[in-house]
C-alpha cells in the first residue's frame, strides 16, 4: 500500500522554506482516496532530526461508558498517565498487548487507583477481555506538535518552527497495525496547507 | 368345467356359500389393495418431503456441529492467556494451547494462522493440506468474520471452521478441523429416521466412494454408484434400486471441493420405499384376523341363510316328488311364511289341490260313468284285476256280464231320453241284487253291464245271474211307458275259465253273446261256445270239412195242418255227421257257426239242400212247404235275396215252395236292414213265418209293417198252454191277432194231443212237435209222411194224430 504525500502538498511546503524562523501554522486535509474527509485522524510534525522536548499531559482519562471506550482514539504525549475510569455497572478487564504499552487492569469497577503511564511513542490498541467489541487506541506522540482532524478532515497544527518535519497521518481505519504515514515536509515562515491522503481499510473506531 | 357342474352348482346352499365368501374375499382383497395402493400413494407423495425435511435436518446438523466447532474455537481464540501468547509470539505455548483445547472439543487438528492467513503454529506435523483448506475458509470469513466447510482429507470428510483471534483486533485466526463420524448419522435415524451416506471423490475422474454411511456395506455401495438427481431440484427424490431394495434419495452438495474439477463430498439421505410402502405389521395381522374372523362369521351366516333357503326348496321338492307319485294329500310345508318361499308354498299349495281336484274329476271321468254313477269299462276291468290278485292263489273270482236285449230298438222308437233312463233304473235294479259287500256293478258299454263277485264261486255266479234275470221280470216304469226288458247273461270264473282279468272279461263275453244267441238264460262259460277256444277253432276247420266232405245232413220236421191233419210242410234243419263224433247235436255248432259267420254258408247250404229236396218230392208228387230258418247274419247279408234267386233258378223251384223263418230277435239287432232284405225275399215269393214269436218285443204296429206270411207260437207257451192259463190266453189271443191280420200261425213244441185237440179248438192253422214227429232224414221222412197220410185216410176225423 502507497504511503505518499501528494505533489500538491510538497510543492506547498517548499515554498513556505523560504520563510524566516518564526513560527507557522500548518494545516492538513485528511481524506480517503477519494477525497473524502476523514474525521479523527491524527496528525503530527516530527522533526526531520533531533528530539523536542515534550511534557506529558495530566488528566487523560478512558472511560468505559456503555461498554465502549470513550474516547476511542486518544492522544498523548510520551509519559503522560492515563486513567480508567469504569462508568459502567459491569466490570472491565482492560488490557494491551502492544508493544508500546503492554498492560492488565484485571476486573474492576470504578477508578483504578493508579493510571497506566504511557512512557513510549507507539500505538497501543486496548481491549477489554470481557467485552471484545470495545476497543480503543492510543496513539503516544514524542512531539509538541500534533492534532486531530474535525469533521471536516481538517487539522491545524499552531505555532511549527521552521524546520524540516516528518509530517505523520494516522487513522484507526487503516489497516490493523499499520504504523502512521510519515512524508518529510519544510515548514517555514508561511503557513502551510498540506493535504493527506490515507489508504483506508475499515472504518476506524 | 366338467357337465356335471362343480360341486356348488349343483346346490343352491353351495352357490350362496360361494358368493358369501368370495364377496367377502373380493372386498378384502380390494380394501387391502385399496389400503396398499392408499399407502404408496401416500408414500410417494410424502416421501420426497420427508427426504427434503431430511435434507434441512441434515444441513441444521451440520450448523449446528459447526457452531459448536465455532464456539469451541471461539473460545480457544478469547482465551487471554493464548492471546497473550500469541501476541508476544510465544510459539510453544501457542501449540500447548492449540492441543490443550482441539483435544477439549475432539478437534483433529487445530491451527493458528497469522492475520494473512500463513500457518503459524499447528498441532500436527502433517499441516501442508491445511493451506488450501485456510485461503477456502479465509474466503467465507472475509464476509462474516468467521467460516466453515467440510472438508476431504484422505477420502474423509471433515468439518473445519476459522474464528479470528482478537487482541482485541484481529492478530490472527485459529482454525479446527474435525472428522463427520457416526454420531451424524445415528442424529439423522434418530431424528428422522432416514439413512445417510457421505460419498466423496478427490476429482471428477474417480468415482464416488462411500465415506460415511448408516447403510450396511453393499447397498451404501450400490447407491454411490447410481446416478442422483441433481440437488438444485427441489422437489425431485431419485428412487434407485440398491441389493433389490429400492431407495429414495435426495442428494445434497456439502462441499465443490477446494480440489475443484468434480470432486467434494456429498451427502446422500435415503429411506426405503419398500419398506415406507410395506404395509405395518400389526395391520397386515389386524387385517388378516378381521378377513378371517370374516369368513367364519359369512360362512356361518351363508350357512343358515343357505339352510333357510334350501331346507324349504328341498321340502316343496320332496312335495313336488310325493305329487308326481300321485299322493295329493299331503299338504305343503312353509304356508305360513311370507317371503318368496311362502309363496312358492302357496302356489305349490293351489296347484297340488287343483291338480288333486282334476285328478278326482279325471278318475271319474276315467273310471266312472256319468249317466248312470256306475264304474267304467276300464275300471271294472281294474276292479277284476284287484280280485283276482286278492283271490289269488287259492280264492276266486266270478263275473257276471249282461247286455240289454234290444235296447237300440228302445232307444229308436221311444228316444235316447228314455233309453237313457232304462238304462239308469237297469243300474239301480242290479245294484239291488247286489248284498254283498265289495261286489261290484259296472255299464261296460251302451247296453252292456258287469257285475263282479269277489270269491265268487261258479255256483255263486249261477244265484246271481237267475237274481238278476228274474229282476228283470217286472216291467221298467219309464215315465208313461212300461218297457220288458230282458238280458243275455253270460258268467265266468277265475280260476276255472281263464287264468288273468282280461281274459276272465272275455270268456264272460263271450258266454253273454252265447247266452245271447241262443236265447237262453244266464249261461256259464263253456269253450263250446267261444270261436276263439281252441275247440271251437278245431270245429270251424271240421265244419268247412264237413261241408266239402258232405257231412252235413238235411232233416224235416213235420208240419201238420191243424184241421186236416195232413202234412202241410216240414222245417228243414241240418244235422252233422261227423266220421268220428256220430251225429253232433246243432245246439254244438249252429251258435258257434252264428257267431263266426260260418252260418251264412249253412244257411246256404240248408236252402241248396231244401231246395234239392224240394224238386224231389215234387217230381214224385208230394208239394209240400219247406221252411228254412234264417239268422240274424243273414238278414243282414244284401245279398241273400240273389243267392236265394240264383239256388231257385239252379234247381228249378218255386219260391212259393219255401217258407223262411226268423226270429223276433233276428230282425230286432237291425230292423231296418232286416226289413230291406225281407221285403225283397217276399217280392221274390217266398213266404215269411215269425219265429218264436211272443219271446221278443215285436210291436203290433212293426208286425203289420212286415210282409209277414205265418206265426210261429214259441213252444213255451205252446208247452204249458195246457195247464198255464194265462198261457193259453196267450196263444189264443195271438192266434186271433193273426188271423185278424191274415197271418197264419203255426204252434211250435205241441208234444200231446191235449194241446193239440186246444189248438184245434183255437182254430190254430198248423202244429209242429214231438208228438207229431221229430226231426229226420228225408228218406225217413219220406216214408213217415206215407205212413201218416195212410193213417190219416184210415182214421179220417179221428182228433188222434200219428205218433
Amino acid at each position: 500500500m502507497p504511503r505518499c504525500l501528494s505533489a500538491l502538498a510538497t510543492a506547498l511546503a517548499l515554498a513556505a522554506a523560504s520563510c524566516g524562523v518564526q513560527a507557522a501554522s500548518v494545516g492538513v486535509f485528511v481524506s480517503d482516496p477519494s477525497g473524502k474527509p476523514l474525521h479523527g485522524a491524527v496528525v503530527m510534525l516530527e522533526p526531520a532530526t533531533g528530539k523536542l522536548p515534550v511534557a506529558p499531559l495530566a488528566g487523560v482519562r478512558i472511560a468505559q461508558v456503555k461498554r465502549q471506550f470513550a474516547p476511542q482514539v486518544s492522544v498523548v504525549t510520551v509519559g503522560t498517565p492515563v486513567s480508567f475510569p469504569n462508568d459502567d455497572t459491569v466490570r472491565h478487564h482492560v488490557y494491551s498487548f502492544s508493544p508500546v504499552k503492554t498492560f492488565e487492569l484485571k476486573l474492576y469497577a470504578g477508578v483504578p487507583n493508579t493510571p497506566v503511564v504511557f512512557d513510549k511513542p507507539g500505538i497501543a490498541v486496548l481491549g477489554c477481555n470481557i467485552h471484545d467489541q470495545m476497543v480503543a487506541w492510543v496513539v503516544v506522540v514524542d512531539t509538541p506538535h500534533f492534532a486531530r482532524s474535525a469533521a471536516s478532515g481538517r487539522a491545524r497544527i499552531e505555532g511549527v518552527p521552521a524546520g524540516n518535519y516528518q509530517l505523520r497521518v494516522w487513522h484507526p481505519g487503516l489497516a490493523e497495525g499499520s504504523p502512521p504515514t510519515s512524508s518529510a515536509v519544510s515548514v517555514g515562515s508561511a503557513d502551510l496547507e498540506l493535504r493527506a491522503a490515507l489508504d483506508i481499510v475499515g472504518p476506524g473506531r | 368345467m366338467s357337465a356335471r357342474g362343480r360341486w356348488w352348482q349343483r346346490s343352491i346352499g353351495g352357490r350362496i356359500i360361494v358368493l358369501f365368501l368370495g364377496l367377502l374375499l373380493a372386498v378384502q382383497v380390494a380394501s387391502f389393495m385399496a389400503l396398499r395402493a392408499s399407502l404408496a400413494e401416500h408414500a410417494h407423495r410424502v416421501l420426497p418431503e420427508k427426504l427434503r425435511a431430511g435434507e434441512r435436518l441434515l444441513q441444521n446438523l451440520l450448523d449446528r456441529r459447526a457452531q459448536t466447532l465455532l464456539h469451541g474455537a471461539r473460545l480457544l481464540a478469547a482465551d487471554y492467556g493464548f492471546r497473550e501468547a500469541v501476541s508476544s509470539n510465544d510459539a510453544e505455548t501457542i501449540v500447548s494451547v492449540l492441543a490443550n483445547h482441539g483435544a477439549r472439543i475432539g478437534a483433529t487438528e487445530v491451527a493458528l494462522l497469522a492475520t494473512d492467513f500463513s500457518l503459524r503454529a499447528t498441532t500436527t506435523s502433517e499441516a501442508r493440506h491445511l493451506i488450501p483448506l485456510a485461503e477456502r475458509l479465509a474466503t467465507q470469513s472475509a464476509a462474516s468474520g468467521q467460516a466453515s466447510v467440510i472438508t476431504l482429507r484422505a477420502g474423509r470428510p471433515y468439518q473445519a471452521v476459522l474464528v479470528p483471534v482478537r487482541a482485541p483486533l484481529v492478530v490472527g485466526w485459529v482454525l479446527m478441523d474435525f472428522p463427520l463420524d457416526g454420531q451424524l448419522l445415528a442424529d439423522m435415524q434418530r431424528l428422522a429416521a432416514l439413512d445417510l451416506t457421505l460419498v466423496a471423490r478427490a476429482s471428477a475422474a474417480e468415482p464416488w466412494a462411500v465415506s460415511l454411511s448408516s447403510l450396511d456395506g453393499t447397498r451404501a455401495a450400490s447407491l454411490a454408484s447410481q446416478p442422483w438427481l441433481d440437488d438444485s431440484d427441489e422437489a425431485a427424490m431419485s428412487t434407485v434400486a440398491a441389493r433389490g431394495e429400492e431407495l429414495g434419495v435426495r442428494m445434497r452438495t456439502l462441499s465443490v471441493g477446494g480440489e475443484a474439477d468434480g470432486g467434494g463430498v456429498r451427502a446422500l439421505v435415503s429411506l426405503s420405499v419398500d419398506e415406507a410402502v410395506r404395509l405395518p405389521r400389526d395391520l397386515q395381522l389386524a387385517l388378516i384376523g378381521i378377513t378371517l374372523l370374516g369368513i367364519v362369521v359369512f360362512a356361518l351366516g351363508s350357512v343358515v341363510t343357505a339352510r333357510r333357503v334350501t331346507t324349504p326348496l328341498r321340502g316343496l321338492a320332496d312335495a313336488a316328488e310325493r305329487l308326481g307319485r300321485g299322493d295329493y294329500r299331503t299338504p305343503m310345508l312353509g304356508l305360513q311364511r311370507h317371503d318368496e318361499i311362502g309363496e312358492l308354498s302357496q302356489s305349490f299349495e293351489r296347484m297340488r289341490i287343483n291338480i288333486a281336484g282334476n285328478q278326482a274329476q279325471i278318475l271319474k271321468l276315467a273310471y266312472w260313468d256319468s249317466l248312470t254313477g256306475l264304474p267304467n269299462r276300464a275300471r271294472f276291468r281294474e276292479a277284476v284285476n284287484e280280485a283276482i290278485a286278492e283271490a289269488a292263489p287259492s280264492g276266486s273270482v266270478a263275473i257276471v256280464m249282461l247286455d240289454l236285449n234290444r235296447f237300440k230298438h228302445v232307444n229308436d222308437v221311444l228316444g235316447y231320453r228314455i233309453g237313457d233312463l232304462l238304462l239308469v233304473q237297469v243300474a239301480e235294479r242290479l245294484n239291488r241284487q247286489l248284498v254283498r259287500e265289495g261286489d261290484l256293478v259296472a255299464r261296460l258299454s251302451g247296453d252292456e253291464f258287469g257285475v263282479l263277485l269277489r270269491a265268487g264261486d261258479p255256483e255263486l255266479a249261477l244265484s246271481v245271474a237267475r237274481r238278476i234275470e228274474q229282476s228283470f221280470h217286472a216291467p221298467l216304469a219309464l215315465e208313461e211307458h212300461n218297457v220288458d226288458m230282458g238280458a243275455a247273461i253270460g258268467i265266468a270264473c277265475w280260476p276255472q275259465h281263464a287264468d288273468d282279468g282280461d281274459a276272465l272279461l272275455n270268456r264272460a263275453e263271450v258266454a253273454m253273446y252265447a247266452a245271447k244267441s241262443r236265447h237262453s238264460g244266464p249261461l256259464m262259460y263253456d269253450p263250446s261256445v267261444d270261436v276263439a277256444s281252441a275247440q271251437m277253432l278245431t270245429l270251424i276247420t271240421e265244419l268247412r270239412q264237413a261241408v266239402e266232405h258232405d257231412e252235413l245232413r238235411l232233416y224235416l220236421q213235420p208240419k201238420l195242418a191243424l184241421e186236416s191233419g195232413l202234412v202241410a210242410g216240414a222245417e228243414a234243419l241240418v244235422r252233422w255227421q261227423h266220421p268220428q263224433r256220430g251225429l253232433v247235436p246243432p245246439a254244438e255248432f249252429i251258435p258257434f257257426a252264428e257267431q263266426s259267420g260260418f252260418i251264412h254258408a249253412l244257411t246256404l247250404w240248408v236252402f241248396e239242400e231244401a231246395a234239392r229236396q224240394w224238386r224231389q218230392l215234387s217230381d214224385e208228387g208230394i208239394e209240400l212247404v219247406l221252411s228254412v230258418n234264417l239268422s240274424t247274419r243273414d238278414l243282414l247279408d244284401q245279398e241273400l235275396p240273389q243267392k236265394f234267386e240264383a239256388v231257385l233258378a239252379r234247381r228249378r223251384v218255386p219260391a212259393r215252395g219255401f217258407c223262411l223263418e226268423i226270429t223276433e230277435s233276428a230282425m230286432m239287432d237291425d230292423p231296418q236292414r232286416a226289413l230291406v232284405t225281407l221285403d225283397r225275399l217276399s217280392a221274390i215269393g217266398f213266404k215269411l213265418s215269425i219265429d218264436d214269436f211272443g219271446t221278443g218285443y215285436s210291436s203290433l204296429a212293426y208286425l203289420k209293417r212286415l210282409p209277414v206270411d205265418e206265426l210261429k207260437i214259441d213252444q213255451s207257451f205252446v208247452r204249458n198252454m195246457q195247464t198255464d192259463a194265462d198261457d193259453a190266453v196267450i196263444v189264443r189271443s195271438t192266434i186271433d191277432l193273426a188271423h185278424n191280420l191274415g197271418i197264419t200261425v203255426v204252434a211250435e213244441g205241441v208234444e200231446n194231443v191235449q194241446v193239440w185237440n186246444m189248438l184245434r179248438e183255437l182254430q190254430c192253422d198248423m202244429a209242429q212237435g214231438f208228438y207229431m214227429g221229430r226231426p229226420m232224414p228225408v228218406d225217413e221222412f219220406l216214408e213217415w209222411s206215407a205212413a201218416a197220410a195212410a193213417l190219416r185216410v184210415t182214421r179220417a176225423g179221428d182228433s188222434a194224430v200219428l205218433h
